[in-house]
């Protein structure tokens, strides 16, 4: 398995005194799901916004499919960008366009400043955003207005505009804080299978400590801006979770062992 | 003097909402609540002591009033036309109109590009505040007078009104753009931002159709004020138009019959303006 990602020593600091990260070291593998958990303020948003560089760490080095991400220029930027997809938890679409406009937008990166500003896709680009937007479920939505969609199918929509892409990675950042049990299913198994079968390495930040033991290969614990947990889901025993959360698992209500068991059932 | 506990409002914190004369208060009179108040009745009192003390000479007041009056009853039951004919006048409403039009559309395109730069969200915060500062310099002083600057260098007359006005425009537009630009959510930028796309990519696919609507009744507002200022610029300025009309009928000839023909029709456009601007809101949201 080749290394795909890999943080070394990366730090960021907002203005004088917030450290959102610090001396973070980790890698993933190609094709690998990983899942970052930790508390509200631990700096999960920050780590995966680093990697498409909506914001630049302070310090340290990032290493992207062989680019060394923190120094490359504008145009390769660009490039970098293209190459990683990422979903959020407000989806974040243009609500007045169409879906199928929403989603063709995953592939302004590819596309000289004015023909993406005029909106002028290619038919092949057309094509494989329908195709994918079937994959997904969405083929009956296409030509919708986004703010006539409800939240499960607007993340669709997002993950669908992230595959257009074509990217190496998909970075989803709490991905399904917004939404009920069953689209948060839909939307987890979606994560999944574009993980194995399409090989796209997949990063999701996750709140649902059972969710983050049933889908992922591994699991990176951050608390205070400092890796703290990484390893298998099976190797994180209570004292991880204290340690990643602060707090006796008991008395957050998280049973380790329970959760799997439920999906196991699913 | 000695107040009665019972009119006393009590401490908030005491536990109890207060209670004022055995009524339950449903609010606590705030700072800025008691500042409205001060700020109204120093207001009603100026009122009086200017009625009392104006310099009223010949004019008394009351009769002064009952000629208005009888003023605008001869401007509004007899209408006539004397001087010029309908089609006439319809021309220099015509006139007054593209005015409006011509210096809200140069006013619309110069601020939407202003407006870009003045939005924090999508420039830097140097270039955001320096344009934001002119804007608001340019606006703090009035249009008819940018227009009289203007007639400086123009002339007085229709290329001074148009100078003016647009520049007037350019400001008022440019903050009421950049403003529904500022309230688009970061993370649509962010999202587009991460795909790769650039500054005017993000600007053509994300920012414009999120913020049309606005853009456009905001356009729309400033061009019903840019209507109202063309007729009082036709007078003021010799712009031409119907307000010069109206200037002459009330200033030369005094022919008030005239003078309410031309307000009957200009009030008539402002009508179809207002109606025109709702109809288009209504098919943009649909
Ligand atoms: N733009 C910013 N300016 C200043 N400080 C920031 C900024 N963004 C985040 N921070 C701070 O950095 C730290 C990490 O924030 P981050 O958003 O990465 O946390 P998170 O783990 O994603 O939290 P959550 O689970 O609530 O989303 C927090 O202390 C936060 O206050
Ligand atoms: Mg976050």
């Amino acid at each position: 398995m080749t290394t795909l990602l890999q943080f070394k020593k990366v730090s960021k600091q907002y203005g004088s005194s917030t450290v959102a990260l610090s001396d973070v070291n980790f890698s993933v593998n190609e094709g690998e799901l990983v899942s970052i958990i930790g508390p509200s303020g631990a700096g999960k948003s920050t780590l995966l916004r680093c990697i498409n560089r909506l914001i630049d760490a302070t310090s340290g080095e990032i290493i992207f499919d062989g680019m060394d991400v923190l120094s490359i220029g504008r145009r390769n930027l660009k490039k970098l960008r293209t190459k990683i997809g990422m979903i959020f938890q407000n989806y974040n679409l243009v609500e007045r366009l169409s879906v199928f406009e929403n989603v063709l937008h995953g592939r302004l990166g590819y596309k000289t400043a004015l023909v993406g500003a005029l909106g002028f896709y290619h038919e092949e680009e057309k094509a494989r955003a329908l195709e994918i937007l079937k994959s997904l479920g969405l083929e009956e939505q296409i030509y919708k207005r986004c703010d006539q969609l409800s939240g499960g199918q607007k993340q669709r929509v997002g993950i669908a505009r992230a595959l257009v892409q074509e990217p190496r990675v998909l970075l989803a950042d709490e991905p399904i804080a917004s939404l009920d049990p069953s689209s948060s299913k839909v939307i987890m198994d979606h994560l999944k299978n574009i993980c194995e079968t399409f090989g796209i390495t997949v990063l999701v930040n996750l709140h649902q400590l059972d969710v983050a033991l049933n889908y992922s290969d591994r699991i990176i614990g951050i608390s205070s801006g400092r890796v703290v947990f990484d390893g298998m889901p099976s190797a994180l025993t209570h004292d991880a979770i204290r340690q990643i959360y602060g707090s006796d698992p008991d008395g957050l209500n998280l049973n380790v062992e329970r959760p799997k068991e439920v999906a196991q059932k699913r | 003097m000695a107040i009665s506990p019972a009119a006393q409002p009590k401490m908030v914190n005491d536990g109890k909402p207060p209670l004022v004369n055995g009524r339950l208060k449903l609010r606590v009179l705030t700072k800025s609540m008691l500042a409205i108040r001060v700020t109204l009745i120093a207001l009603a009192v100026l009122t009086v002591i200017g009625f009392m003390t104006f310099n009223y000479q010949e004019v008394h007041l009351l009769k002064g009033i009952a000629t208005t009056f009888v003023n605008f009853k001869t401007i509004f039951a007899s209408p006539q036309f004397s001087h010029f004919t309908f089609p006439e006048a319809v021309h220099q409403l015509l006139i007054t109109l593209s005015l409006g039009v011509l210096t809200t559309l140069i006013g619309a395109l110069i601020a939407l590009f202003l407006s870009m730069l003045a939005a924090e969200n999508l420039s830097n915060k140097t270039v955001s505040n320096s344009v934001k500062g002119l804007m608001a310099v340019i606006r703090a002083v009035p249009t008819v007078l940018w227009v009289l600057i203007f007639a400086v260098s123009a002339g007085l007359g229709s290329v001074a009104a148009v100078i003016g006005m647009s520049f007037h425009s350019i400001s008022y537009l440019t903050k009421a753009y950049s403003e529904s630009f500022e309230e688009l959510d970061q993370g649509i930028l962010e999202a587009l931002q991460g795909c790769g796309a650039g500054w005017w990519q993000i600007i053509c696919q994300a920012v414009l159709p999120s913020s049309l609507t606005s853009i456009v009744s905001w356009t729309f507002i400033r061009f019903e004020i840019n209507f109202g200022v063309s007729v009082a610029m036709g007078a003021a300025a010799g712009a031409g138009g119907i307000g010069y009309d109206m200037f002459m009928d009330s200033a030369f000839y005094y022919n008030l019959h005239e003078m309410g023909v031309i307000t009957y029709m200009i009030l008539a456009v402002a009508m179809l303006l207002e109606y025109l601007s709702l109809q288009m809101k209504k098919r943009i949201r649909a």
